[in-house]
C-alpha cells in the first residue's frame, strides 16, 4: 500500500475533527489537496525535486496526530529557552503543532505588525489570509504541500504592513516534543508591505526521544522595496524527519536574505521556489549544513527570474561526516524578457569520511540573452596539505581536521547578520564539529 | 640535538634517501646544498613527519628521542619547525586563530596553561615587527592572498612565536627581492639562542653571507656526499654542482 493512502483515509475519517480543530480559511483548502494527492500519489526516486530523498520510507510509519487539539503545551517557554546572547527578539512558540498563546501581557509589535495563530487572524482579519493563503503554494503541486495542507490545523502569521520596520528580529521556535510518535504539520505566512522590513529567526529543536515527522510550508510575499532577512537554524535528532517546502514572491525591489544552518537532524528536506517578480528584486540564500551519522539533508531550489534586473546569489555548503548524505539542487530559470538578470549559485560539499555521499546539481535554463549567471559545485576531501600544515606547527589532528571544517562553512556564516547572531551560531556550529550537542541555556528537556 | 643514521626514505613507492647520515649540534646552523631533486625537501618533510614520505630504514634521534615514533604534532612540541617552501592558503582560518591554537597546544603539551588573551596579543605585536609583518595580516586567512614574499616573513614570524629549539628552512630565500631577503634572514638571525639549530637548504650564497653558517652539507641522490664550513657553500656557488658529482663517479 502507497504511504498517502493512511494519510488519506485519516483526512476521510478525521475531517469532521480537522475542521473543528480550525479555521475556516485552512478548511476551505483541504478537499482539492486531498484530491491532488490522490491523483498524483507521492513523489518516488524518479521524481526529478525527489531523487535524493525516500518519501514514501519517511511517511511510512504510524504517526500520531493532535487533531483533537490536545496536547496542550506545557508552558514551554519555562521549559525552553533558546536564546542568542546579546541579541533580543520579539519570541513566539510552536510546540508540535500547537501556537503557543503569547504571555498575557506581552506588548504588542509596533507600526501595527502582527505575529499570530493562523486561527485568531482568520477571526479577526480574515483579508491579511485572504489571497494569500496557499496561495504561492498552489501554483505548482507537490505532494508534500498537498499532504500539509490536507491536514494543518493553524500556523502563524507575519504580518509588516507598509512602511513598518521591525527593529527586534521575530523569533519563532518550534519544537518537536510530544513523548510519544507525533507527526505534525506547520504552516507559516509571511506578508511583508511596500518598504517594509523585518527579520525572522526560526528555530527548529527537537529535545525529546520520540520520533517525529514535520511537514511545514512558509509563503512569504514581499512588497515592492520589502527586506526580509530570514534565518533558520534545525538543530534536531537523528529520529526527526522534516519536510520543508517555502514560497516566495517577491515584487519589485524587494530583497530576501535567507539563510539555513543545519546543526543535526535526521531527515531534512528544504524545498524552496523563489519567485522574483518585479524588476529588480533580489535574493540572496546560502546555507551551512554539518551532518554526520546517517542524517540525510536535502536542499532543493528554484529561483525563477521572472522580470529584469532581478539578481539571485546562492552558497551552499555541506560537510558530511559518517554516512551522512547532502544533497543540493539548485535550478535558476530565467524566463524571455528578463534581461539584465544577475545570477550566481554555488554548492560546496566536503565529504570529511570515506561513506558520506554529496550529490550536487546546479542548473541553469536561461531564455533570455543579456544576462550574466554562473554556477558551480565541488565535492572535496580535507585539504591534506593544509591539514599538515596545522600539525606541523603543533594542532592535533582532530583539532587541526575542526579548524578546516568549521573554515569551510565561515564565508556561508559569514553572511549572517546580525553580528550576536552570526557569532552564535558559529559557536554552534563550532561546538558541533567538536561532537558537543549544544545545549540552549537553562533548557531542561534536553537534560 | 639531532642524529640521523642511515635514512632511508620513499614518496608514492619511490626512494628517494638513500642512507643519510647527518649529526647536528646544540646553536649550529647547518647549510643543506645540492641540485634539484636530490632530495633536500625529502629529508625536511620526513624529520617533521609529514605523512606522505614513508620512512624505510634508518633512525633519527632528537634530544635522546626517537623522533620518528612521534606524531608530527609532537614532534612540533618538542622543538621542530619547517618553514615550508611553498606555505598553503588556508582561507576561514584566521591568522591569530591559527596562532592562539598553535601556542596553546605546545603549552599544553608542555603542561602549561593557555595564555591569556593580553599578553598573547602583545606577543603577536612583537614578533610581527621583528619579520615586518603589517597588523591587517593577523585577521586575514592563513596565507590567503598573501603575496610570495609576505608567506615566507610569515613563516619566519610562526617561527618567532613558537620559538623552537630545531628550525628548517626549506628555501625560504627562494622568491624574495634583496631587501625581503635580508628582513627575513636578519630576523631569522634574531631568534638565535645558544641551544638552538637550524637546518637551511638554499640555493644562494647571500644566504651564506647572512647566516655564516657552521657547516655545509651537499647532497646528491639521496646521500649526503660533502661535508665542510662555509667555504664549500661558496665553492658551490661559483662552480655549481657538476665537480662534486664527478669526484663521485670517480
Amino acid at each position: 500500500m502507497a504511504s498517502e493512502q493512511q494519510y488519506l483515509d485519516l483526512f476521510r475519517t478525521g475531517r469532521a475533527l480537522i475542521d473543528e480543530g480550525s479555521c475556516a480559511p485552512l478548511n476551505a483548502c483541504r478537499q482539492a489537496a486531498a484530491e491532488a494527492l490522490a491523483a498524483h500519489g507521492l513523489p518516488t526516486r524518479h521524481t526529478e525535486r525527489y531523487r535524493y530523498v525516500d518519501v514514501e520510507a519517511a511517511l511510512a510509519p504510524d504517526y500520531g496526530l493532535n487533531l483533537r487539539r490536545a496536547l496542550s503545551p506545557q508552558a514551554p517557554s519555562a521549559a525552553f529557552r533558546c536564546s542568542v546572547p546579546g541579541l533580543s527578539t520579539s519570541l513566539f512558540v510552536v510546540m508540535n503543532d500547537v501556537v503557543v498563546p503569547a504571555a498575557p501581557g506581552a506588548a504588542p509589535l509596533p507600526g501595527g505588525a502582527l505575529v499570530c495563530p493562523l486561527a485568531e487572524a482568520a477571526a479577526a482579519q480574515p483579508e491579511l489570509l485572504s489571497g494569500r493563503y496557499h496561495a504561492a503554494a498552489a501554483r505548482t503541486y507537490d505532494a508534500l504541500t498537498a499532504l500539509n495542507t490536507m491536514l494543518v490545523q493553524d500556523g502563524i502569521l507575519v504580518y509588516v504592513p507598509a512602511g513598518t520596520v521591525l527593529e527586534r528580529p521575530v523569533q519563532l521556535v518550534s519544537l518537536a516534543a510530544a513523548g510519544a510518535d507525533l507527526m505534525s504539520n506547520r504552516r507559516l505566512l509571511v506578508v511583508l508591505g511596500e518598504g517594509a522590513q523585518a527579520s525572522l529567526l526560526l528555530c527548529d529543536h527537537a529535545p525529546g526521544r520520540s520520533r517525529s515527522l514535520t511537514t511545514q510550508v512558509t509563503e512569504i510575499y514581499l512588497g515592492r522595496d520589502a527586506r526580509l532577512d530570514l534565518c533558520a537554524v534545525e538543530e534536531t535528532g537523528e529520529r526527526n524527519a522534516r519536510f520543508h517546502n517555502l514560497y516566495v514572491e517577491q515584487e519589485a525591489g524587494s530583497r530576501l536574505s535567507a539563510h539555513a544552518v543545519g546543526l543535526s537532524g535526521g531527515l531534512t528536506r528544504t524545498q524552496a521556489d523563489v519567485r522574483l517578480l518585479g524588476p529588480g528584486a533580489e535574493v540572496r540564500a546560502d546555507g551551512a549544513v554539518v551532518a554526520a551519522g546517517r542524517q540525510r539533508v536535502d536542499h532543493n531550489l528554484l529561483v525563477d527570474h521572472a522580470a529584469p534586473r532581478c539578481a539571485s546569489d546562492l552558497l551552499f555548503k555541506y560537510v558530511l561526516d559518517g554516512a551522512a548524505v547532502g544533497a543540493f539542487a539548485g535550478k535558476v530559470l530565467v524566463r524571455p524578457g528578463a534581461q539584465q538578470t544577475l545570477s550566481q549559485q554555488t554548492n560546496a560539499n566536503l565529504c570529511a569520511s570515506p561513506e558520506a555521499r554529496a550529490y550536487a546539481q546546479p542548473m541553469l535554463e536561461i531564455y533570455a540573452d543579456d544576462v550574466k549567471c554562473n554556477h558551480g559545485s565541488t565535492v572535496g576531501k580535507l585539504d591534506e596539505s593544509a591539514l599538515f600544515y596545522l600539525r606541523q606547527r603543533g594542532i592535533p589532528e582532530a583539532e587541526a581536521r575542526l579548524l578546516l571544517q568549521h573554515a569551510f562553512v565561515n564565508d556561508v556564516l559569514s553572511r549572517i547578520a546580525p553580528e550576536a547572531l552570526r557569532d552564535r551560531l558559529s559557536f554552534l556550529v563550532e561546538n558541533r564539529f567538536r561532537g558537543v550537542a549544544s545545549r540552549c541555556q537553562g533548557c531542561r528537556l534536553c537534560s | 640535538m639531532l642524529e640521523i643514521k642511515n635514512l632511508h626514505a620513499c614518496v608514492e613507492g619511490k626512494e628517494i634517501l638513500k642512507g643519510v647520515d647527518l649529526r647536528i649540534g646544540d646553536g649550529e646552523v647547518h647549510v643543506l646544498m645540492g641540485p634539484n631533486g636530490c632530495g633536500k625537501s625529502t629529508l625536511s618533510n620526513v624529520l617533521v613527519g609529514n605523512p606522505k614520505y614513508e620512512v624505510t630504514e634508518g633512525s633519527v634521534t632528537f634530544n635522546g628521542k626517537d623522533l620518528l615514533a612521534l606524531s608530527p604534532e609532537d614532534r612540533s612540541h618538542e622543538g621542530l619547525f619547517m618553514s615550508f617552501q611553498a606555505p598553503v592558503e588556508i582561507p576561514g582560518v584566521s591568522m591569530t586563530n591559527f596562532m592562539r591554537a598553535a601556542l596553546n597546544a605546545k603549552r599544553k603539551y608542555h603542561g602549561q596553561e593557555p595564555l591569556a588573551a593580553g599578553e598573547f596579543l602583545k606577543l603577536l605585536r612583537e614578533k610581527r615587527k621583528l619579520v615586518g609583518l603589517d597588523a591587517h595580516f593577523m585577521s586575514r586567512g592563513v596565507n590567503e592572498g598573501f603575496s610570495g614574499g609576505e608567506r615566507k616573513r610569515n613563516e619566519i614570524f610562526q617561527m618567532a612565536v613558537l620559538e623552537p629549539l630545531f628550525s628548517i628552512l626549506d628555501e625560504t630565500d627562494s622568491g624574495l627581492d634583496v631587501d625581503a631577503l635580508r628582513t627575513v634572514a636578519e630576523g631569522f638571525n634574531c631568534l638565535r639562542t645558544p641551544r638552538s639549530s637550524a637546518m637551511v637548504i638554499t640555493h644562494y650564497q647571500r644566504m651564506l653571507d647572512y647566516l655564516r653558517p657552521d657547516f655545509v652539507h651537499v647532497m646528491v641522490g639521496g646521500r649526503i656526499v660533502r661535508e665542510g664550513d662555509a667555504s664549500l657553500g661558496y665553492a658551490i656557488e661559483e662552480r655549481g654542482f657538476d665537480w662534486i658529482k664527478n669526484e663521485i663517479k670517480e
